[in-house]
This record gives structure tokens, C-alpha cells and sequence, in this order.
């Protein structure tokens, strides 16, 4: 992904990006829950030209048996791109990237649902990617947080999936498609709003400590915005609305 | 999965059925409401969303640049698949495509293929080298029911407006896809021991066989499809087509009304 492509514009000369964003300003975000009629719950995540979408099923009996665990409930998450997602179509099936997506998304929502309410279940989890443009891992995890509130599982927080990265030099908050092919690194985090933890944490790239510390800062400058988004998201539908 | 007391259902579409009733309250020939969105999906050349009752479906054309089979030198190809992956319902399993996805994806390939609104000549490029292959793909996202019928409006939609991609490939500009009609199909299940138009979950929990219809412009048949046990008479046939007529119809101004936009 990095390096090679150093010649490459994504800055122009008044500091902004070339689609006209701030450094530190992210793409727009549109959520809604309760979108697929057949799913226990569900959440649709627009972040900038992305949509991902996830139902959640379950509590269910976990099966096979030796998946069970008997103090808590199972948590069998999915992403999936799309055949038409990307720019040239994928084969549909699961793919090294895909599953190592789900595990570590999978990983994030473990950290805040309250797994041990449900001992000897499974909840499915699956995120689908219908349009990618940069970031999907972290609009599927929004998504994820959000399906999972929407079909009522219990949560200790909300996760809010954003990336921050380096362009040029400089660090800038959301990477679209032209930043995160030409960028010189990418720092994703899945952050809870509440607490300020993390639960999801990848990197790829170069970056100074103190590159990083202003990503992450960014990284949670746009958490409490999307989270804003989520609980209106959520208030639309139930009523309600302060965070 | 199996579902919990289909039985119990049966009987009580059964004693619907015999007062002219349907589970879901609706006439025997009508139709859930239908909202088709087109052109939503970045990255897709061509895009459709159907939400159809409380089944939702999305379809996504892409196109690729391909070396024609050497005794058509001069055709493109379509190809049309559908996923039923796990996020459309409890009862789908992650894994290898199913029968049930393999069914649903030829039949609506049938319709588009058989209708010939795609004339593959015309998706050549340079003879015997370039050609397109058309890819249809569909993602049903929600099954409530009547999946058929839902995919087979958003392939044909995101067809309709599907835009050449020709410019990124560097073979001359962008154009619209020439699609010169629009086949439409129309579904039909069992239930209570007669046909009812575009069956509910509920009705394809408790009913018996299904026939799906693909109908083209001009009402001539392009595919037709049996499924699940059961046996039905010409007679019955004869009755449900000429509900097909009429449904294909309206759904084919529909999506009408969402192109050149």
C-alpha cells in the first residue's frame, strides 16, 4: 500500500485535501438501524462513498457443540465485501483479508458485549460491504456496534470504528481511496465513546510517536462526532437521544 | 436451521385460503409495496436496490474486458449470480454457494440472457480480441419472502443504468449499456391449496410448490422455473400467467420511471 507513489498530490497548496477536507475534518457519516426486516437487528454506516451494512441474529443455541463455552455466549462475526464493492469486481468468497477482518472486529465486540448473560449461545454478527472506498473495516464495525444495540444485546459501550493516516508528511483524519493508496500509513482504532477505551487496533505504515499521538487525537476528535450521529441514529428509532 | 411449527402454520393459511384470505391480509393477486432505487452503490457501474415488502436486495453491475471464445469472435458475455449469504436470515449458513442460491442466480440469468436485451455483438470491442463480459451479481440482504422476484427487478434496473466503464480501460468513452428490454419476473407459491402472487415468508414456510415467470416486452415467456414438491395443472397455469401479465406490466414502468435520471 505505502511508499513508491511519493510524487503523487494529496495536499494542495492552501493545506487541504484534494477533495477539499480539512486535515483534521473526516468524510461525512449517514446511520440508520432497523434496516433489514428479516434480522434481529440492523444498521446501514455511509462514511463518505462506503456503505456497510449488518444484521445481527441471535441470542441462538450455539452449534456445532464444541464452539459452546458454558459461561458465556459466542460472538460469530463476518465481513464480506461485495462482488460489485470495489473498483474491480471480487470473487465472492472469503478471502485472507476477510478473515482477518472478522477475527480481530470480532475480537472489538467481544471487549464490550455482555457475553456472560448468555452462556452456551451464539450471536452472528455479518457485515457486508456494498460500496468501499477507504475505511470499510472501520464502517463495518460502527455498523456492528450499532446492529448489535438495535437488536437489543446488552453492551457496556458503543464502538466507533475511524482511521487517521499520513499523507505527504502530514497526518489527516479518515483517509479516502486516493490517501490510502498513495498515503505513507494508516492507523485504524475501534474506540468506545464512554470510557475512552480501545478495543480494535491495527496499523500499517510509518509514523513517528508523535505522528501517532496526533492521529490517535484526531481518532478520538471524530469518535465523539460519529458517536453523536449513532445516538441520534438510535433515538430516531426508539425515542430518546441524549448520549 | 428448521423452522419451529410450520405445521401449525399450514393449517392456518389453509383456513385463510378457504375464506379467499392470505396471512399477511392481502388479495390473492396483489402485490407487497415495491420501492426501487437505482444508482446508489459507488465503485458499481450499475446499482439497484429493491425493497419489496421485507425483502431488500441489492444489485451491482461490473464489467471486465475479456478475450472472446474463438467461435464467437465477435460477442461479449453476461453472467448473473446471486449470494444468499448469511446476513439475509437466520436460516442461511455461511459456506460454499447453496442449491438455493445456484437456482436463484440461473433463473434470473435465464430471463435476462433468453429476453436477448443484451445483444452480446454488441459488446465487442475489437473482433477476436477485446470483448465485455458483463457481471451481474446479486446480494440479497433480507429475505421476507419472494426473493425471485425481488432480484430479477434489481438485475434488470442496475442493467438499465448501468454506464461502460470504457474511459478507465482506455477504450474509447463512457457509454450507457445498450439494454433494448425489460424482462420482469413474476412469482407464484402454493399455499393453502391454491397459487397466491408473491408469497410472503410465512406463505413459503407453510406452502408447497412455487413457479417463477420471466416475461418480456412484448408478454412472450423467457424462463420458467418449477420449484419444491408439488404438482399443478394446466389450467392453473393458464390462470397465473395471466396475473403475470399484468404484475410484469406495472413493474416494468416502474423501472421505466427510474431511468434517464
Amino acid at each position: 500500500m505505502m511508499g513508491g507513489y511519493g510524487d503523487v498530490q494529496l495536499l494542495k497548496e492552501d493545506g487541504t485535501r484534494l477533495d477539499g477536507r480539512a486535515v483534521d475534518e473526516m468524510r461525512p457519516v449517514e446511520i440508520k438501524v432497523g434496516v433489514l426486516p428479516a434480522a434481529q437487528g440492523s444498521a446501514w454506516v455511509k462514511q463518505g462513498l462506503n456503505v456497510a451494512v449488518c444484521a445481527v441474529y441471535g441470542p441462538m443455541e450455539a452449534h456445532p457443540r464444541k464452539i459452546q463455552r458454558q459461561d458465556r455466549a459466542v460472538l460469530d462475526v463476518r465481513y464480506n465485501m461485495a462482488p460489485f464493492s470495489t473498483g474491480e469486481r471480487i470473487r465472492p468468497g472469503f478471502n485472507r483479508r476477510a478473515r482477518e477482518i472478522s477475527k480481530v472486529t470480532a475480537e472489538a465486540l467481544e471487549s464490550v458485549v455482555l457475553l456472560e448473560r448468555y452462556p452456551r449461545s451464539k450471536i452472528r454478527v455479518e457485515i457486508e460491504i456494498l460500496a468501499a472506498e477507504a475505511g470499510t473495516r472501520c464502517a463495518g464495525i460502527t455498523a456492528a456496534s450499532m446492529a448489535l444495540a438495535d437488536a437489543g444485546i446488552p453492551m457496556r459501550d458503543l464502538v466507533v470504528g475511524i482511521a487517521s493516516g499520513k499523507i505527504q508528511d502530514t497526518v489527516v483524519l479518515d483517509l479516502d481511496k486516493a490517501e490510502d493508496n498513495y498515503g505513507q500509513a494508516d492507523l485504524p482504532a475501534g474506540i468506545c465513546p464512554n470510557t475512552g477505551e480501545l478495543v480494535f487496533l491495527q496499523m500499517d505504515g510509518d509514523l513517528s510517536i508523535e505522528e501517532y499521538n496526533l492521529a490517535m487525537e484526531y481518532n478520538f476528535k471524530a469518535a465523539a462526532e460519529i458517536h453523536e450521529i449513532m445516538v441520534a441514529a438510535l433515538a430516531a428509532k426508539y425515542g430518546g437521544g441524549e448520549a | 436451521m428448521v423452522a419451529p411449527v410450520p405445521n401449525l402454520l399450514r393449517q392456518e393459511i389453509q383456513r385463510l385460503a378457504a375464506q379467499d384470505k392470505r396471512i399477511d391480509g392481502r388479495g390473492r393477486w396483489e402485490r407487497r409495496s415495491v420501492d426501487l432505487e437505482v444508482g446508489l452503490l459507488y465503485n458499481a457501474e450499475g446499482s439497484a436496490k429493491v425493497t419489496w415488502g421485507d425483502t431488500v436486495v441489492y444489485a451491482g453491475v461490473k464489467f471486465e474486458l475479456r478475450t472472446p471464445w474463438p467461435d464467437r469472435p465477435t460477442q461479449g458475455s453476461l453472467m448473473c449470480g446471486a449470494e444468499l449469504r448469511p446476513v439475509a436470515h437466520v436460516k442461511y449458513e455461511p459456506g460454499p454457494p447453496s442449491p438455493e442460491s445456484i437456482e436463484l442466480g440461473r433463473v434470473v440469468d435465464r430471463g435476462i440472457r433468453e429476453s436477448g436485451c443484451i445483444d452480446m455483438d454488441s459488446l465487442c470491442i475489437v473482433p477476436g480480441e477485446k470483448v465485455w463480459g458483463v457481471m451481474i451479481d446479486i446480494h440479497v440482504m433480507s429475505d421476507g419472502g419472494n426473493i425471485f422476484d425481488a432480484c430479477g427487478l434489481a438485475a434488470i434496473a442496475a442493467l438499465r443504468t448501468a454506464i461502460v466503464p470504457a474511459e478507465r480501460f482506455d477504450v474509447g468513452e463512457d457509454h450507457v449499456l445498450a439494454v433494448s428490454s425489460t424482462p420482469i419476473m413474476a412469482s407464484f407459491t402454493r399455499a393453502g391449496g391454491r397459487f397466491v402472487y408473491d408469497p410472503c415468508e410465512d406463505e413459503e414456510l407453510g406452502g408447497d410448490e412455487r413457479i417463477h415467470i420471466t416475461l418480456g416486452d412484448k408478454e412472450h415467456l423467457h424462463s420458467l422455473q418449477k420449484g419444491l414438491k408439488g404438482a399443478f395443472t394446466p389450467a392453473e397455469f393458464a390462470e397465473i400467467l395471466e396475473v403475470a401479465r399484468t404484475q410484469c406490466a406495472e413493474l416494468r414502468d416502474l423501472v421505466a420511471s427510474k431511468e434517464g435520471n
